[in-house]
């Protein structure tokens, strides 16, 4: 069904409990409601199977308006419905949605800690991004917070390292580990080699993005935010401009466009080859991870003789790109993706014939579509048990209208499905890239766009290449953001990791943690999560 | 005077000793030169492995506060004095062994397991999380595959009726036992990989799963002996599959040739197979490695039958 | 069953040389755009400190020396420099380049990472009047 549609069903199911109902953007319905309906409302959507819960937003109107907000937003397609909340600054309270989306866990622990919101009947209220001995009462996303003052911290017991239970044998993986290459926490409790419980901890890599973004300019952010991560730097950096540009009321110029795509095509590529020899190594086939690596050198020069940098190309701009791409490079491009194309098909017969290989990741974590929807995974992660989530398909955005993508599926749902889908998606790319160079756009590199960003609210969904990237913008007509609100889907994709650990072996657990490509880094810009399953 | 001085020399220099030491290293460089070599990398210059042995020695040895000191400490000196030791009774450089008894084919691969019981107690002594896991491991990979490799390397015994290392391969003189015990060389060969916890047998030391498994709390000194010991046990290993089963050592140009090639057939499989699990090792050794030898015994005894 | 699947690759590489460059003895040359150090033409400037302005890491200031005959001076803090290349983007007259030959960067003095970018006599007369170079500047945030 096509958007408008959705966003007429949406507004029928939601209809008993909305008191002001708008259509900010097309493909957006905003939905005032109490914050005490907000469980019901939800209940109504998954009862039509209307989308999935993407991300939790959390909104300080200011002091002056003397409100909080907070934004439930559900998509379903390129349609996106935002349950809208208002609750009194200090003080509200709003129901949880953990029996509904287990992954709103995450989202609620994110707003009671940054803005002093109490979730009633969440799972788990420990800190997600903050450390342990952050002061309580204080909540860094509320406007009067200043963040060049420092903060007194507490005295008080880790929760990371719980009263250890002399009959539990505890494996901890992190922060500092070699199986993981950014700063997290896994307590695995084992029994003999199975794994019978697994929590975790993140927020060690939490740099208060979301409040910096607040005090610099919107050109200036867009450097911030493509730092957010190394690898799906250019994907946050074009979520970013998309948004903006569409507040500002332009559209990059066409051949600007496609050369984002190009860029985030390579990106790609880059990601996966990463990917895939960080894998190798965790499951001890170190062969692997040196040949991927050394090709992976291939797009990292391609890349850097296009945008003069291996990582933060730093490719975009608000109002388009900042370099062309001519003849000779495109030429360079297309006779590395030639080499590219075949050494990744050489590692896709590897990954599926090689019978040690295999026995390391056939039926190992598997994930089969109901978890995976129920979960709320996403990216290649959620592909690989067959859930068809992919933002460049199901919304397509800026240059995927023009070039689209076809999506890549698998139906086992384990380890080796995952290594499938992320290197067929590699030769789905390349063809993409190279539709593109054959028919580059005739236009100019971009368009003015003034300074100050004229007054709104946007949302801007970008597939990077673990998942959907979701960003809610809001500008008050200045020329510095009011509030930016980045969910990365590293985020919903631990839940994974969580629930396949217990009843595993020790020697599966970095390989499962791998296998959902985590990036810390993208998910802390802001937890523990208990399982326990008895085996 | 000088007799009873023989013996010492032959433990602290040669065949034992300082040779051996010195032996370990130019293998362990070999290893990791081919490997990266293999890999499409540089690896290491020549003098890497000293390099990092002499660095590890001078380092500061951190006591963990849980462990038992002189298990901690005594523990690396007797998996190093065991497998010097053991090389006492193998051809060194193709020579005579510097001793030789009857059995001392058991003895030697006694002295060789002397490294993993070391390395499982040391692990379980410091007490570390990554350790015991580790230590635990190593045992078990030690059940595993002790019992083939010690059967595998049996064969060409009962092919010279004796269990002497020296008697075997003169009575073995000329004939390679390659040739006729194929299935007992390949499973000598992989109980090797075992014995020495190369890839993909290297569970107990799993990088990304226990940091270094036993040896996770180990540096400095103690570290460095127990790397000595493993290169030392590579020697040795090697230089007994090579005697027994590809025709004996007479000299030292025949030693450095045999041994080159079961190293490069090791560093080869190594560079290709991935990472087994534990549970898998252990599977395969109780499946395939144990029926193997079996059968390869099986037929020996056949074949030793019809010709009495 | 298929054991060793990378044989091909393992062997090719007993003929081939190691794909690792041995750098500082070896060094591949930098690709054009490549984003280094950057450097300041004081002749075309107009002072319009757009490039100072938006860029994200306030490495740059651009000091007026004399503004009728239009001296100015630019302080570059090599260490705060992102090399997004924005202050490129922003220059109408591009006076700002980043260098594609100039990215080894290291140093051992923490001092050599404040870069001043103009006519010598106008350096020193900055330079002169500030004392210490990493001072901060007069009516500076």
């Amino acid at each position: 069904m096509n958007t408008l549609t959705s966003l007429e069903q949406a507004e029928k199911i939601l209809a008993p409990w909305t008191k002001e109902a708008a259509r900010p953007e097309p493909n957006r319905l905003d939905i005032i409601i109490s914050g005490d309906d907000v469980f019901a409302c939800t209940a109504a959507l998954k009862q039509e199977s209307w989308g999935y819960l993407s991300a939790i937003t959390g909104l300080d109107l200011g002091p002056d308006a003397g409100a909080l907000e907070a934004l439930y937003h559900f998509c379903q397609g390129a349609a996106i419905t935002t349950l809208r909340a208002r609750l009194p600054r200090q003080g509200g309270s709003l129901p949880t949605l953990y029996p509904l989306y287990p992954v709103s866990s995450f989202f609620e622990r994110e707003l009671s800690e940054m803005f002093g919101i109490t979730v009633i009947n969440t799972p788990d209220s420990n800190r997600l991004f903050l450390p342990d001995d952050w002061p309580v009462g204080v909540f860094p996303m509320l406007k009067e917070f200043d963040p060049k003052v420092e903060q007194p911290r507490m005295e008080t017991s880790s929760q990371t390292f719980p009263s250890q239970d002399g009959q539990k044998f505890y494996v901890p993986i992190g922060p500092q580990h070699p199986a993981l290459k950014e700063p997290g926490h896994f307590e695995f409790t084992v029994d003999g080699e199975v794994i019978t419980e697994a929590r975790m901890r993140l927020g060690y890599v939490h740099r208060g993005i979301e409040k910096a973004v607040e005090g610099q300019n919107w050109v200036q952010n867009l450097y911030l935010l493509e730092r957010v991560c190394g690898i799906c730097s250019h994907t946050h950096a074009t979520a970013y401009v998309m948004g903006v540009e569409r507040l500002a009321g332009v559209e990059a110029p066409l051949r600007a466009q496609a050369i984002r795509e190009v860029i985030a095509g390579l990106e790609r590529i880059h990601s996966h080859l990463l990917w895939l020899g960080v894998s190798a190594h965790e499951a001890g086939f170190d062969t692997l991870f040196m040949y991927s690596w050394r090709d992976r050198e291939t797009v990292m020069d391609i890349l850097e003789a296009l945008s003069g940098n291996r990582v933060n190309y730093s490719a975009n701009i608000i109002g388009g790109v900042k370099f062309d791409i001519y003849p000779e490079q495109a030429a360079t491009i297309r006779t590395g993706l030639e080499y590219l194309e075949e050494r990744i098909r050489h590692y896709l017969d590897i990954v599926t014939s090689d019978t040690l290989f295999l026995q390391r990741t056939r039926g190992v974590g598997q994930i089969n579509r109901e978890e995976a929807t129920h979960l709320g995974l996403l990216g290649p992660t959620a592909r690989a048990s067959g859930v068809l989530r992919d933002v460049r398909v199901e919304a397509p955005y800026g240059p995927y209208t023009r070039y689209p993508v076809s999506i890549v599926t698998s139906e086992a749902g384990d380890l080796e499905a995952r290594f499938i889908v992320r290197l067929k998606e590699l030769f789905v790319t390349i063809n993409a890239i190279r539709t593109i160079l054959d028919n580059l756009p005739e236009s100019e590199m971009s368009v003015r766009v003034p300074r100050r960003i004229p007054a709104g609210e946007t949302i801007s969904r970008v597939e990077a290449p673990r998942g959907e990237a979701f960003y809610f913008i809001k500008s008050n007509g200045s020329d510095k953001p009011e509030r930016i609100k980045i969910r990365t889907p590293s985020l919903c994709n631990w839940t994974a990791v969580l629930s396949k650990a217990p009843g595993s072996q020790l020697a599966d657990a970095p390989l499962l943690i791998a296998g959902m490509d985590p990036c810390f880094s993208c998910n802390d810009r802001m937890i523990t999560v208990k399982r326990l399953e008895h085996s | 005077m000088f007799s009873a001085l023989q013996p010492l020399a032959q433990i602290l220099l040669f065949p034992a000793g300082l040779f051996l030491v010195i032996n370990g290293i130019v293998i362990e460089w070999i290893d990791r030169k081919l490997v990266a070599r293999l890999q499409n990398r540089i690896g290491p210059r020549w003098f890497q492995p000293l390099a990092d042995l002499v660095k590890l020695l001078a380092k500061e040895e951190i006591l963990p506060a849980a462990a038992n000191p002189w298990l901690f400490i005594g523990l690396p000196m007797i998996a190093l004095a065991g497998c010097l030791t053991a090389a006492l009774y193998v051809p060194i450089m193709g020579l005579q062994p510097a001793y030789s008894f009857s059995g001392d084919l058991i003895v030697t691969l006694y002295l060789l397991s002397l490294l993993t019981l070391s390395k499982g107690i040391a692990g379980w002594n410091t007490t570390n999380r990554f350790s015991l896991v580790g230590a635990t491991r190593g045992f078990t990979q030690l059940f595993a595959y002790e019992a083939p490799f010690l059967l595998a390397l049996l064969g060409p015994a009962i092919a010279a009726r004796s269990w002497q290392i020296d008697t075997i391969i003169q009575r073995n003189a000329g004939s390679w036992i390659i040739l006729t015990q194929p299935i007992g060389f390949l499973v000598a060969l992989i109980g090797l990989m075992g014995k020495l916890e190369l890839p993909p047998f290297d569970a107990p030391e799993a990088e990304t799963e226990i940091v270094a498994g036993a040896m996770t709390e180990y540096s400095g000194r103690g570290l460095a002996l127990f790397n000595i010991a493993k290169s030392v046990e590579f020697v040795v290993g090697l230089t007994l599959v090579a005697a027994l089963y590809l025709g004996g050592v007479n000299n030292p140009l025949e030693y450095l040739l045999k041994t080159l090639f079961i190293l490069v057939i090791l560093i080869s499989l190594q560079t290709l197979l991935t990472r087994l699990r534990i549970d898998q090792t252990v599977g395969l050794w109780w499946r395939f490695g144990t029926i193997l030898v079996l059968i390869q015994w099986m037929v020996l005894i056949v074949w030793k039958a019809s010709a009495l | 069953m298929r054991f060793g699947t990378m044989l091909s690759d393992i062997f090719q590489s007993l003929f081939q040389a190691p794909a690792t460059q041995k750098y500082p003895f070896e060094r591949t040359e930098t690709p054009q755009r490549l984003r280094g150090k950057l450097t300041w033409d004081p002749e075309r400037c107009s002072a319009c400190s757009l490039c100072a302005k938006e860029c994200p890491a306030n490495a740059l200031e651009v000091i007026t020396v004399d503004k009728a005959n239009r001296r100015y001076v630019m302080r570059y803090q090599v260490d705060r420099c992102t090399f997004c290349a924005q202050c490129v983007q922003n220059c109408r007259f591009k006076c700002i380049q980043l260098s594609s030959d100039d990215w080894e960067l290291a140093t051992l003095d923490k001092k050599s990472f404040t870069q001043y970018f103009g006519r010598e006599t106008d350096v020193d007369t900055v330079l002169a009047e500030l004392g210490d170079p990493n001072a901060e500047l007069p009516g500076a945030d």
